[in-house]
C-alpha cells in the first residue's frame, strides 16, 4: 500500500482497500459454503447395516458360492435399489467367509470359474485364489471381505 | 515480486490500458443514483454463480424437478443459502433493473448519442423478465405449475398468433415435462447467453461512450 510522507493513507488507497475487503467478504461468504455444498454428498458416509444374504444351508462346502441381494438405498433424492453381490466361502460349514464381487483393481465384477477353481476378472485380467488373494494380473489387493454373522441358519454380511 | 509479475503479464496482456479505461476513466460529478448499473451487474454475476451452483443439482423433469430441489434446501450442506440467494437475487434483479431504467429515464440520459445504450438496456430489461418467467416454473411446485399455465395463457390472449406462442411456450396443449424441459434450457443457456452479449454491448457503450451528467437546473 502507497503510503503519504506523513504516514496517512490517501483516499485512493483507503478506498482500494475498502473495495478489496469487502469484495474479498462478499467473495468468500459465497465461495465457502459453495464449497461445502459442493462437496457435502462426497462426505456422506453410508450407514453401517448388516444385509441378509440368504439360508447358510446353501453354501456349498468349500466352493464359493454366489449370493445376490437387493439393497433399498437414497441416493441424492431417488430410493434406488442396489444389487449386493458376495461369494460366500466355507471350508467347514461353521464359518463363513464373504468375499466382494468386486475386482480389487479397478471395480469391476469378478466371477467364480469352477473348473479352473480361480476368480477371474474380465477388465484386465485380474486372477484370485479361492480364498480372494490375488494370483496373477493387475489387482494390488486380495478381495475385500465382508463382516459376517449367522443367525437362525440366515446368513448376514454388513456393510459400510 | 508481484510488481514483477504484473509487470511481465502487462508487457504480455497489455491488461493495464483495457483496467484503466474500464476502472480510471474520467466520469462527471454523480450522485448514487449511477450505482444502480453496477449493483444490477453485480446481482447478475451472483445470480450466475448461485444458478451454476443450482444446476449440479436440480433435474428438470416432473418426476424428480421438485424433489431434487428439496433435496439441495433441507440435505446439501448451504443448499438452503444458495438457493435463498438465487431465489431473492431474482426479485432483487427485477427492482434494481427497474430503478436503473427510471434513473436513466428521469436524467434524460437516453438522448443523443446513448440511444443504443438505451435500447440495449430495455432489451436487457425484457431479459431479465424472461429469466423471472422461465425460472418460475423450475421448482415445479402447485405455485409453480399454475402460475406458468396463468402465464402462457395470457400470452395465448394475444390476436391472431396467441395460441401460437402459447403453443410453442408450452411446447403442447398443456404444461408437461416438455414444458419444463425448455423452460430450463430456456432459463439456463438461451438467456444467459442473451444477457452476456447485451451486457457486452451495453457495458462497452458505457464505457466508449461515457456516461451524461446530472441535467442541471440551469441547462435549457
Amino acid at each position: 500500500m502507497d503510503m503519504s510522507s506523513k504516514g496517512k493513507m490517501s483516499r485512493r488507497d483507503l478506498m482500494k482497500a475498502a473495495i478489496f475487503s469487502i469484495g474479498g467478504l462478499i467473495g468468500a461468504s459465497i465461495g465457502l459454503p459453495a464449497i461445502g455444498y459442493i462437496v457435502g454428498p462426497a462426505l456422506k458416509q453410508a450407514a453401517e447395516v448388516w444385509i441378509r444374504l440368504g439360508t447358510v444351508s446353501k453354501v456349498k462346502l468349500d466352493d464359493p458360492t454366489l449370493f445376490k441381494t437387493i439393497v433399498e438405498t437414497q441416493t441424492g433424492w431417488i430410493n434406488t435399489q442396489e444389487e449386493i453381490s458376495a461369494y460366500v466361502l466355507t471350508t467347514d460349514g461353521k464359518d463363513f467367509a464373504a468375499l466382494s464381487n468386486v475386482c480389487t483393481h479397478l471395480g469391476c465384477r469378478v466371477r467364480w470359474i469352477a473348473e479352473e477353481g480361480k476368480f477371474f476378472c474380465p477388465c484386465h485380467d485380474g486372477v484370485f485364489a479361492k480364498d480372494g488373494t490375488v494370483i496373477s494380473g493387475p489387482p494390488p489387493r486380495p478381495l475385500d471381505r465382508f463382516q459376517t454373522k449367522v443367525e437362525d441358519g440366515i446368513l448376514f454380511i454388513k456393510r459400510g | 515480486m508481484l510488481e514483477k509479475f504484473s509487470n511481465w503479464l502487462d508487457e504480455r496482456f497489455q491488461w493495464r490500458q483495457v483496467w484503466e479505461a474500464i476502472f480510471l476513466r474520467k466520469i462527471p460529478h454523480v450522485n448514487w443514483g449511477y450505482t444502480l448499473g453496477s449493483a444490477t451487474l453485480f446481482v447478475a454475476v451472483l445470480q450466475a454463480v448461485t444458478g451454476i451452483l443450482l444446476t449440479l443439482y436440480y433435474v428438470p423433469t416432473p418426476d424428480h424437478a421438485y424433489d431434487s430441489i428439496v433435496y439441495i434446501t433441507t440435505q446439501l450442506p448451504a443448499g438452503w443459502f444458495i438457493r435463498g440467494l438465487h431465489h431473492w437475487g431474482a426479485s432483487a434483479m427485477i427492482v434494481l433493473v427497474v430503478l436503473h431504467l427510471l434513473r436513466v429515464f428521469f436524467y434524460g440520459a437516453y438522448k443523443y448519442p446513448r440511444e443504443a445504450t438505451w435500447i440495449t438496456g430495455v432489451l436487457l430489461l425484457l431479459v431479465v423478465i424472461g429469466f423471472g418467467f422461465t425460472g418460475y416454473l423450475l421448482p415445479w411446485d402447485q405455485k409453480a405449475y399454475w402460475a406458468t399455465t396463468v402465464g402462457t395463457r395470457i400470452a395465448g390472449v394475444a390476436p391472431v398468433i396467441g395460441n401460437w406462442i402459447l403453443r410453442i411456450a408450452r411446447g403442447g396443449d398443456d404444461l408437461s415435462a416438455v414444458s419444463l424441459a425448455r423452460f430450463f434450457g430456456t432459463h439456463i443457456w438461451v438467456l444467459p447467453a442473451t444477457l452476456a452479449t447485451l451486457i457486452l454491448v451495453h457495458l462497452y457503450l458505457v464505457i466508449r461512450i461515457g456516461i451524461s451528467a446530472v441535467p442541471g437546473r440551469s441547462e435549457p
